[in-house]
């Protein structure tokens, strides 16, 4: 989920590198799927028919998987997440493997295949992938091995080697050679040195650490327990929790989307039986928090498109087949409908 | 049909010297047989069976009826969907006892071997009145065939096979003129390493598959006594472990287990008056399975009894009742049901072209009444020659299905409020059967099917539970075809079966209903056989269209078509001792294909089996 965020920043950078590009007669062109929206779509468990969807927001026009289209196979994976960082778009599928392929094109340029478990997430430093894996099941169906795997070299490879951390590791966040691990179980925000490989501090933080994000020039970890949402900022030089923010937001989830001026919206949920879905706004600015903006039942992505200020709420329809977006303004009204593939969980705004 | 084996073997010591044997035969066979006038029913027979000896009744009904198997691998889960409808939505009987799995409702036919087995029927569309809970699609019939006066009987078979398979079966039995026994022993085990193209790696390398290994033993025991030329006491035993890993989709790396085992008993006390059968049935099914190291464990206990009796020529009735007591312990929860139901039919035949039958179940549980059951179906035989009969076949009938103990119970998520499923089935067939040197068995049926209050399992959060929320429609065509005929000393035999089946979902989206996922439109099988003295060979193929694997406009599989061919030589003797051999090749044009998205299925295969008839 880190790409929500984190992307956008990519996505400046790169649409500065791209004007500066074309500033300078147009080197490197933009490609394919360089604009746009890029959706993941997580797939259904035991089918394994996670994919990547385009969509031109301009035209309406849906590219369907995008990874089958362009490399002429399936993904085969239940898609987790999507990073772009380095000039590549990793692809984690937490069925075991990460598809590394080149933004533009979709073309694939690497792979980790075959020595990762649950893979969640990904962050590069010092020229190294780090991927947060949850590790195996044990026979209770918890995670006591989870750990964080680095494998020396952007295109992938081998898994080099395995870091211990707390259970269940979710979002990464790299500043310098540090590279800083979501422990959501344990409520933990572990700091690994990119350079030794090793964990070098744990932080203990209020909640469910899921997401970094950055906000109003601080690095920002979103985390969550039933009854509050927590945004706790970090002293990124102490390595060290500066601040927090504690939202009292009942059955809040892992799922974020930074919007404008510090709003940030987060897919809530009652759980069975009653299953109440919903999106809440919560303002960073004065702590205020709208606990209904949306409500429904299905809801299972949020995406915030800065560039045309609208908000995609994505619906998995209980996974018997395509999912859904619905588009909608800032204001709340309704933009757009859309089917989207199995299990709509995320999106990448570029 | 099947059961008039039975009833030919039970009353081959009386037919000598009573001819009154015949009617009583009739009285004997089962509801099937004597009361599913209109519906659709297909018989295995023995040839078959015998060639699919060293494989499962998946394959069976996958390449030989127009059943669509969803399978999940080689050897893996395997459930039937019938005129478009789920695997829960098939009942499935041994020797009379219903056999799906209460926790699940539904079984699995990889674990069903055919060695296991001497007959297999299925019935096509809702019979609820007649079979009861699950026959909504369609019901499966198998069950054990008791010979009498044959003296000893025995055979040890084995084959050999491709991917490491090595199935032994050894089988014996003694009969006498009021005894019978049969034993049977088997081993089947396939280590399934076969080669399949990766789709989940960049560059789709070929791989083994090293996670498919599956080993299957069972016991079977059959007894019969005839305790007086008025009543007989039957009773059959099964025992089954299978032990599999299971073969994760392309693209994960799970490493599951799972092991399955079952018994199976049921004990018959027939009592045979002049014009009438009273039979008492008492049974219990247990079924234990290992997930990993998750057990769930069920049993029922069944007791039933039914009184059919006949009323001048043109009338025949039958009336009975079954309770059934169920258990289930189960990884998250443990369950209790009662079911209780009563059961009538009757047929009225006029003079010989036309029988009509109606029959009446009610069903109840600790949830109260199910809906009522009845159906109404005739056969009309309006052209009939001396080598040639036109039949007509039509029948109206309701199914239903109880929702499962998982459905009800599971922890969490078990919804406890659930409605049974429900079905009405009508059916129009025509029946065209010529006898002679060309002879031929030839029939058109066209059936329309509405399925409501179907329940599916959906995520609320990250705990799933189920709904009654789907209504579907479903109609369709089947053909099937099969010719005899001579040429010289050659015998030859052509079947040639079509199946359109449009299972629409009208819950999703309404006004633009799609098909329902894994739903092939259209299936085809055929099959060429020729033989001339003990040598014969056959050539055979089934086609299964695309599907789609999700609701909505979802991703759709490519069609694909499978040929398989066998030789056999059954002349081979030595004294009386009879070794047939056979060879099979399956997957003749090593065709790559998956049945269900990404699981691999195995190429071109060899299976040698030597028997010894002794």
């Amino acid at each position: 989920m880190k790409y929500i965020f984190k992307n956008q920043l990519w996505a400046f950078a790169l649409l500065f590198f791209a004007f500066s590009c074309n500033d300078d007669g147009g080197e490197a062109p933009l490609g394919k799927y360089d604009t746009g929206v890029l959706i993941m779509n997580e797939g259904n468990f035991g089918t394994n028919d996670g994919e990547v969807y385009h969509l031109d927001p301009s035209t309406g026009t849906l590219t369907q998987n995008v990874f089958e289209l362009e490399n002429s196979r399936p993904f085969a994976g239940l898609l987790e997440d999507m990073v772009l960082e380095q000039d590549r778009l990793y692809l984690i599928a937490n069925t075991g493997k990460v598809e590394i392929v080149n933004p533009g094109d979709f073309k694939s340029v690497g792979s980790v295949i075959g020595e990762l478990d649950q893979p969640r997430s990904l962050a590069t430093a010092s020229g190294k992938l780090f991927i947060s894996d949850y590790g195996p099941y044990d026979v209770s169906y918890a995670t006591p091995d989870s750990y964080i795997a680095v494998v020396s070299g952007l295109d992938g490879g081998t898994v080099k080697k395995k870091i211990d951390v707390s259970n269940k590791p979710e979002d990464l966040f790299v500043s310098g050679n540090n590279v800083l691990v979501a422990g959501s179980e344990e409520g933990k925000i572990e700091v690994i040195d990119a350079e030794t490989e090793a964990v070098t501090k744990t932080l203990e933080v209020a909640g469910n650490p899921v997401q970094f994000f950055e906000y109003g020039g601080e690095v920002w970890v979103y985390s969550y327990d039933s009854e509050n949402a927590y945004f706790q900022s970090i002293n990124l030089s102490t390595l060290a929790i500066k601040g927090t923010k504690e939202i009292p937001l009942a059955n809040s989830t892992s799922r974020v989307a930074l919007g404008d001026g510090g709003q940030v919206y987060v897919l809530t949920s009652t759980g069975w039986p009653d299953y109440v879905d919903g999106v809440a706004v919560v303002s960073l600015v004065d702590d205020s928090v709208i606990p209904t903006w949306k409500t429904g039942s299905g809801f299972y992505g949020i995406g915030y498109d800065s560039e045309r200020q609208e908000v995609y709420v994505a619906n998995a329809k209980g996974f018997q087949g395509n999912g859904e977006v619905k588009v909608y303004g800032k204001n709340g009204s309704d933009v757009n409908t859309l089917e989207l593939g199995r299990g709509p969980s995320g999106f990448l705004f570029r | 049909m099947m059961l008039l084996f039975w009833v030919f073997s039970v009353f081959n010591f009386t037919q000598a010297q009573d001819t009154v044997a015949l009617e009583q035969v009739e009285v004997y066979a089962p509801a099937l047989d004597r009361f599913a006038q209109g519906q659709k029913v297909l018989n295995f027979n023995i040839e078959v069976l015998q060639t699919y000896s060293a494989r499962s009744l998946a394959d069976l009904l996958q390449e030989k009826s127009p059943v669509f198997v969803r399978q999940y691998g080689a050897g893996m889960l395997a459930s039937p969907s019938f005129r478009g409808t789920s695997a829960g939505h098939t009942a499935v009987f041994w020797n009379g006892l219903p056999i799906n799995s209460p926790s699940l409702g539904q079984v699995d036919l990889s674990v069903l071997p055919v060695e296991a087995i001497d007959h297999v029927q299925l019935q096509f569309g809702s019979a609820g009145a007649l079979f009861g809970n699950e026959a909504i699609g369609g019901s499966v019939h198998l069950g054990s065939r008791t010979a009498f006066g044959k003296g000893f009987e025995g055979k040890i078979a084995q084959t050999f096979g491709s991917f490491g398979q090595f199935n032994s079966a050894i089988s014996g039995g003694f009969s006498s003129k009021n005894f019978s026994t049969k034993t049977r022993i088997f081993r089947q085990f396939a280590k399934n390493d076969f080669g399949y193209q990766d789709l989940s790696q960049p560059g789709i390398p070929e791989m083994k598959e090293d996670h498919a290994q599956v080993e299957q033993l069972g016991f079977v025991q059959d007894l019969a006594w005839n305790l007086n030329a008025k009543s007989q006491l039957k009773g059959a035993f099964w025992w089954q472990k299978a032990d599999r890993e299971i073969q994760p989709p392309m693209g994960s790396n799970t490493q599951d287990f799972q092991s399955d085992e079952s018994v199976r008993a049921v004990l018959d006390y027939y009592n045979f008056g002049p014009r009438s059968v009273w039979n008492l049935k008492a049974g219990v099914v247990q079924d234990k399975m290992i997930f990993n190291e998750t057990l769930n464990q069920t049993r029922q206990f069944f007791v039933a009894t039914d009184y059919d009796f006949e009323y001048r020529a043109d009338w025949k009735f039958k009336a009975g009742a079954r309770a059934t007591w169920i258990k289930g312990d189960l990884s998250t929860y443990s369950a209790t049901d009662q079911r209780y139901e009563f059961y009538q039919s009757a047929r009225w035949q006029s003079v010989e072209s036309l029988s009509i039958s109606l029959n009446l179940r009610q069903f109840a549980n600790e949830d109260g009444l199910a809906p009522f059951l009845p159906s109404i179906g005739g056969d009309w035989s309006f052209f009939k020659t001396e080598s040639q009969e036109l039949l007509l076949k039509a029948s109206l009938g309701k199914g239903f299905k109880v929702p499962t103990l998982n459905d009800r119970f599971w922890e969490p998520g078990g919804n406890p409020d659930l409605l049974p499923e429900e079905s009405v089935n009508g059916e129009i067939g025509l029946h065209w059967l010529k006898s002679g040197l060309f002879s031929w068995d030839q029939s058109l049926t066209y059936y329309r099917m509405q399925v409501d209050n179907w329940i599916i399992w959906l995520p609320q959060g990250s705990v799933w539970s189920p709904k009654n929320i789907r209504e579907v429609q479903n109609q369709g065509i089947e053909y099937q075809g099969k010719a005899d005929w001579k040429l010289g000393n050659w015998t030859w035999g052509l079947g040639l079966s079509y199946t359109y089946s449009q299972a629409l979902d009208l819950t999703t989206n309404p006004e633009n209903p799609q098909q329902l996922p894994y739903t092939p439109a259209h299936q085809a099988n055929g099959n060429l056989s020729a033989g001339v003295g003990g040598f014969s060979a056959n050539l055979s193929s089934f086609f299964v269209g695309p599907r789609a694997i999700g609701t909505g406009n979802a991703r759709i599989m490519n069609s694909y078509q499978v040929w398989n061919a066998g030789l056999t030589f059954s002349k081979l003797t030595w004294g009386k001792v009879q070794f047939p051999l056979s060879f099979q090749m399956l997957n003749l044009l090593d065709k790559d294909y998956q049945v269900l998205y990404l699981r691999a299925m195995p190429g071109r295969s060899y299976q040698l089996n030597l028997t010894i008839h002794l």
